[in-house]
Formats: C-alpha cells, sequence, structure tokens
C-alpha cells in the first residue's frame, strides 16, 4: 500500500503511454461510527455522497485493516465485532498497481464475545481481543472477506482490558494483574501454535497502548516502553525506558508512523512524545497549547502527524523537528471535562485531504493536506465519531 | 520499467541542489550513504575530510529498511547523499521528501552496465500470482568489484563537486583504494578458478549474486527474489529443491541479513550442508569477518572455497 501510493505520481505520468487500456484511479471512502446511535455510515470522501448505512448491534470503535479491504466495527456494548468490506482493493503487480472499487457492503461474518475491546492487525492476520473473556480470536484477513470464521483462539488467565498482538507462528498477549484483575495488565506473554508458552513474561505493569511501525511494535508500558520485532521467526522483546529528563508521566495510547519509523503517544493531558527507538535520544516531548483530545499520523505525508485540541484547533506537527509547525481552528471548545466516551472530534486522513468529525454539529470537517486549509464541510446525520479512511490511487483495467 | 523512470524523475528533482563550500566552513563535509557497503566506500574516498552518517547499518537489510526521523535529520543536514539506485533503496523517496533535503543525491550505479533481473528462472514472475515490487533490474551491482571501483570513481567525482578544495585528496584517496580493489578482484578471480567447473553451482537465500555470478562464473540459485520483502511461495521452494538436485548443486548458504530457516529447510530436505554465512547486501558488525567491503569479498569467496572443498 504504502509503495503503491508512493508511486502513483510516476504511474500517472506513465500509464497513458504505456498501457493504452489502463487508467489512472482515486478512491478513498470514509467510514463514521455515530457516538450514540448504532450505525456506521460510509461515505465518498471526495464527493461527500453516502454511499451506504449499516446497522450495528451498539455503537461501534472502527478499526481499518492494514489492507484497507475491511472495517471493523467493534461494539463492547453489543458483545460483538461486525466487519465492513471497504469495497476499495488494490493489486501489487509490481511494475504498477490496480485498483478495484465496488460498493461498500457488511459482510455475513461477525465476532461473537464478550466486551471485546481492541483490534489489531499485523500482516494480515487480526487479533480481537475480547476483555469480558481475556480470549484473543484470531482472523484471516481473506478469511473473513470469504465469510469464514476466526481461525484460532488464544485464552488469557483471566477476563481484562488487554489486546494481542499475532506474530507469524506467535501471539503476543496481555497478562492480566492476578491480585487486581480490574486494573491494567502488568505484561506481555508470547505463545506459539500449540498454545504453549514461550519464554518468561515481559514485565510490563499498567500496560495500555499498543502501536506497530514498519517491523517494530511498541507497547506502553508505567516506566517506558517494550519493543517488540520479529527475529529469525520468533518475537524479540526489549525493554525501552522512558528518559529520565522526561516530566513524570507515562504513554497510554500510541500511533505508529508510517514511512517513517517513529511512534506517537500521549504523556500527560496537554502534550504528546515521539518516540524513535533507534535514536539515542528516543524521546522528544512536545507540548500543546491545551489538552489533548485525538492524535494520528498521516500515512501519506510522513513528516506529518496531527493533534486535535480541546480549543478547536488541528495542530500539525512536524516529526522530523519534532515541533508543531501550524494549526488551524476547526470547530469550537471541546473540553475534555467530564467521561472518557462523551462526543468529542476524531482525525482520519484521506489522501490529500485530513478529516475531522464535530459531533456536535453533525458535520464532517475536510483541510486540505497541502495547504494545511479547510475545504468544504460533509454533512453527516446525527454525531458523527469515530472514524476510518480507506482508499488510494491505481490503474483500473 | 514504469517503477525505474519514476524514481529517475524523481531522481532529478532532487538532485537540484546547493553546492557545498569546504572553504566556507572548517567543518568535514557531511556526507550520508545509504547503506554500510556503501558506507565504507565514502570514508575510504573521504577519509578525514567527511563526517559519515550510514543509513542501513551493518547487518541490516535495505530492502525493508524504515528510516527514522532521526535519519529525515542527518538527510536534512547532508552536503552529500550516496545511495545505490536501481530501486535498491525502497524508502528513499519518502526519506527525501521528509527531510526536505537540498543534498545532492548520487546514484551509484550511474555507469555500470546494470543486469536484468532473472526472475522467470526461478518462477517469481506474475504469472505466479504474486508478482513483487522491484525494477527491471538488479541492484547488487556492487557484489561485483569491477562495479565497485565505478562506485568508488562515482563518489570522488561527487565530493569533488562538492569540495572542490578537497578534490585532489578524494582522487588520490580514490586511486589507492582502486588499487585494493584491483587485487581483490584478482584475489577472487584465483580463488574461483581453482573450484572445479562441475561444483559451481550454489545456493543462497535471495537472489544478491547475479553480479557476482556475472563477474566470475558461479552460479548461484535462491528461493527468494532480488528483494528479501518478497517472500518464497511452496512452489518456488519445490521449484528450487528440484532444480538443486537436477544441477547438483555444491554447497548452500545462509545470509547475514535473511532468515535462514528457509536455506536450513532446503539444506534439510536436500541434504547439503549449510556453508556458513555470506555477506551479501551489509557488511558485519566492526567485530565480524566482514567489517569492510574487501574484507566481505575475501570472506564470501573463502567461505563458498571451504564448502565446496568440504561437499
Amino acid at each position: 500500500m504504502k509503495h503503491l501510493l508512493s508511486a502513483a505520481s510516476a504511474l500517472s505520468i506513465l500509464a497513458a503511454a504505456s498501457l493504452a487500456h489502463a487508467e489512472e484511479k482515486t478512491a478513498w471512502r470514509l467510514f463514521v461510527s455515530d457516538q450514540a446511535a448504532s450505525v456506521v455510515h460510509a461515505i465518498d470522501a471526495q464527493t461527500g455522497e453516502r454511499l451506504a448505512s449499516f446497522d450495528t448491534k451498539a455503537p461501534a470503535s472502527l478499526y481499518r485493516s492494514d489492507s484497507g479491504r475491511t472495517v471493523f466495527a467493534v461494539q463492547g456494548k453489543g458483545d460483538t465485532v461486525a466487519v465492513i468490506s471497504s469495497g476499495i482493493a488494490f493489486g501489487d503487480h509490481g511494475d504498477h498497481g490496480d485498483i478495484s472499487v465496488e460498493a461498500p457492503r457488511l459482510l455475513d461474518v461477525s465476532f461473537d464475545g464478550k466486551k471485546p475491546s481492541h483490534v489489531v492487525d499485523h500482516g494480515g492476520d487480526i487479533a480481537l481481543f475480547f476483555d469480558g473473556e481475556g480470549k484473543v480470536r484470531i482472523v484471516d484477513e481473506a478469511n473473513v472477506l470469504e465469510g469464514k470464521p476466526a481461525i484460532r483462539e488464544v485464552a488469557t488467565a483471566a477476563p481484562h482490558h488487554g489486546v494481542a498482538i499475532a506474530m507469524g507462528d506467535h501471539v503476543l498477549a496481555t497478562e492480566p494483574n492476578f491480585e487486581k484483575p480490574d486494573e491494567l495488565p502488568v505484561g506481555i506473554t508470547v505463545t506459539d501454535r500449540s498454545g504453549a508458552k514461550v519464554g518468561d513474561i515481559n514485565t510490563c505493569p499498567d500496560l495500555h497502548g499498543e502501536a506497530s511501525s514498519g517491523n517494530l511494535i511498541a507497547i506502553a508500558c508505567a516506566k517506558g516502553l517494550l519493543i517488540a520485532r520479529e527475529q529469525a521467526g520468533k518475537p524479540a522483546i526489549d525493554f525501552l525506558p522512558y528518559d529520565a529528563t522526561l516530566p513524570a508521566g507515562k504513554s497510554t495510547t500510541l500511533v505508529g508512523g508510517r514511512g517513517l519509523q517513529y511512534f506517537l503517544g500521549n504523556y500527560g493531558p496537554s502534550a504528546v512524545v515521539l518516540i524513535d527507538p533507534k535514536a539515542k535520544e528516543a524521546f522528544r516531548l512536545i507540548d500543546l497549547p491545551t489538552r489533548r483530545v485525538h492524535f494520528v499520523v498521516d500515512p501519506i505525508r510522513a513528516k506529518y502527524a496531527y493533534v486535535f485540541t480541546e480549543d478547536g484547533n488541528l495542530q500539525r506537527i512536524d516529526v522530523v523537528a519534532g515541533k508543531i509547525d501550524a494549526a488551524l481552528k476547526l470547530t469550537e471548545p471541546y473540553s475534555m471535562d467530564g467521561h472518557w466516551s462523551e462526543p468529542r472530534p476524531r482525525i482520519a486522513v484521506a489522501g490529500d485531504r485530513i478529516i475531522v468529525s464535530d459531533p456536535l454539529r453533525s458535520v464532517l470537517h475536510t483541510v486540505d493536506a497541502s495547504t494545511f486549509e479547510r475545504t468544504a464541510d460533509i454533512a453527516v446525520e446525527g454525531k458523527p465519531f469515530n472514524l476510518v479512511a480507506v482508499g488510494g490511487s491505481g490503474e483500473t483495467h | 520499467m514504469l517503477r525505474k523512470i519514476g524514481f529517475a524523475s524523481a531522481m532529478s528533482v532532487i538532485t537540484l541542489s546547493s553546492i557545498w563550500s569546504a572553504s566556507a566552513s572548517a567543518e568535514p563535509m557531511k556526507v550520508v550513504a545509504s547503506f554500510s557497503i556503501i558506507g565504507d566506500f565514502a570514508q575510504n574516498v573521504g577519509g578525514d575530510r567527511i563526517e559519515l552518517t550510514t543509513l542501513v547499518g551493518s547487518d541490516g537489510d535495505a530492502h525493508v529498511y524504515e528510516p527514522s526521523p532521526a535519519d529525515a535529520v542527518s538527510m536534512s543536514k547532508a552536503n552529500v547523499v550516496l545511495v545505490n539506485g536501481l530501486n535498491f533503496e525502497g524508502f528513499l523517496k519518502r526519506l527525501v521528501e521528509a527531510s526536505a533535503t537540498k543534498a545532492s543525491v548520487v546514484e551509484l550505479t550511474k555507469g555500470i552496465e546494470p543486469l536484468k533481473m532473472q526472475e522467470d528462472e526461478h518462477g517469481h514472475g506474475e504469472a505466479s500470482g504474486h508478482g513483487h515490487d522491484h525494477g527491471e533490474f538488479d541492484p547488487h551491482a556492487f557484489q561485483s568489484i569491477s562495479n565497485a571501483k565505478v562506485y568508488v570513481k562515482n563518489i570522488a567525482d561527487a565530493f569533488c563537486a562538492a569540495d572542490a578544495a578537497g578534490c585532489d585528496t578524494y582522487k588520490a584517496n580514490a586511486e589507492a583504494y582502486t588499487a585494493k580493489l584491483d587485487a581483490e578482484d584478482a584475489e577472487v578471480k584465483a580463488a574461483v578458478a581453482s573450484i572445479p567447473e562441475e561444483k559451481r553451482t550454489i545456493i543462497t537465500s535471495h537472489d544478491a549474486f547475479g553480479y557476482f555470478e556475472h563477474a566470475y562464473g558461479l552460479t548461484f540459485l535462491a528461493p527468494e527474489g532480488i528483494s528479501t520483502e518478497a517472500e518464497a511461495s511452496a512452489a518456488d521452494v519445490a521449484a528450487l529443491i528440484k532444480q538443486v538436485r537436477d544441477d547438483k548443486a555444491s554447497a548452500i548458504f545462509v545470509e547475514n541479513i535473511t532468515n535462514p530457516r528457509l536455506v536450513e529447510q532446503i539444506a534439510g530436505e536436500t541434504g547439503i550442508k549449510v556453508g556458513g554465512t555470506l555477506y551479501s547486501d551489509a557488511l558485519s558488525k566492526a567485530d565480524g569477518p566482514a567489517s569492510t567491503y574487501i574484507d566481505m569479498m575475501k570472506n564470501n569467496i573463502s567461505t563458498i572455497k571451504a564448502a565446496i572443498s568440504g561437499s
């Protein structure tokens, strides 16, 4: 996908000359869940047209797969995970990429279990974690698209708020806190295909937050990060302690850089931290003007990440310079006071546009990613909340 | 071919650079090399006139390397950036964009005669149903020492263009190093000549030795493609095992940058003993047997020769 996008401009120049029957096509779709209603809307990101709406059992959190072919609608209060085919798929043909665009559809497969929480895609093996059972169900995206069930299950020792990552023949899953089961996990346990534990527990008290960037996975702990990678067919896990120069705090949410290998984490209510595990100075703290609402990385323009702050501004972060380099007012203030799940903006990047949901005004704001200026709003009924973007460019035949 | 032209187009944009002047500063010229072999060439040519940063270090795999923000910072401060080209560094375009570097980005394969990929022989073409993301040509040109001499000349030219005051030094260094390369080239040729012709077929993890094969007359078979990112399918492995038996391969080797499991599987199924580690796309760490390019070539040919002699 990454290569496909970076090759898009070259492909557009050459397609007409070399492949008279091939055309360049760009398609981006937004999948938007409602903060209160049990529905997911599919919207054409370029025209704003609503393509479809899918009813769910409960309000959903959305996760897109790495390939973008599927969107997982996690319904913690509905005890199920529904899967939507985005309708956009890419075929890599070495010297060019093809795009296929069909109608989005709700797949005839769902994964039921108590309190599903996190979805993590690692190389097409997607791990669904069910807090209420302490179980992981590993699904294969290609199978899911054909309506097939989970390929395997891994049980942890007890129900807890956890996460799992499939890594080849192994699964990394959180180890619950036995003494205080309602508290956060205390580490990561690795199991092999037979379900046998591999090695000792990788200690990680107060574990919350996971992301991947390239071949690295980061997992946030109270005092630093576990950094996992595949080495000679097995997971290798190291601990990266927070730098002593950082103020007191920790990350509990991580996102992984695309194009550049780094992680961006929250750190206290009014800051984010850039984490480069390979650098001598692995942590760079970036203070924000107000409290943070949501943050994402730009998967296309590797240099940028975005943070929405409660003053209604979208902050653009230059991850190379390690600082905010632009801000754009988009909404009225959204206070972080109150329950975590109250309606507040979320961000997604769809090609050359940044999309920010504004649930209290029932719109999606769009921003030109190159000029960082506002463009047209997209109206969405209800309280558009969680959103993901899927798409790219390729040839059609 | 589409990808290659696209890359060249990007390069033509990013090589519009400002020229750094050594006379304007007592600081050494800042040079970024994309991977360890190029870094070694650059240090031999630049000596103490340059401050070298190597992105993909020892035992690192440039095919799958993920650059970091710190790499972008190094790139942004560089006066000269040295790369292999021929789509070897898949990360380069996005790193150049993220860093907004004004440095010259010099493709060191300029002037060599590129070899076309030989995928079809190994079933890696589109027809096999898993087309891979690489260009028309094999990028591992540094595996021929005569090509390495072209790399060195290109580096000297790039350094002269960026730092005219040091040009005589760069040229002298390049000349001295080229003499060492010539000696090593003769050594490799003599070693290959001592191997019976019927024993000159060997197996490695990925297709990194096409130029070595072309220059020195050994035949290399590999289960993976040109890029380590392209995993071999079960059909590829089965076809290779058949070919190994038909061609009576003499030895099999792991590489320092790839997972040895596939090679070990083939060794197990064919009865050929793993003959050691070859250094394909990266040097070893300083305390290893291939910490310089010349040591890498010495290590590889001696490892090959020893394994075949013992087979």
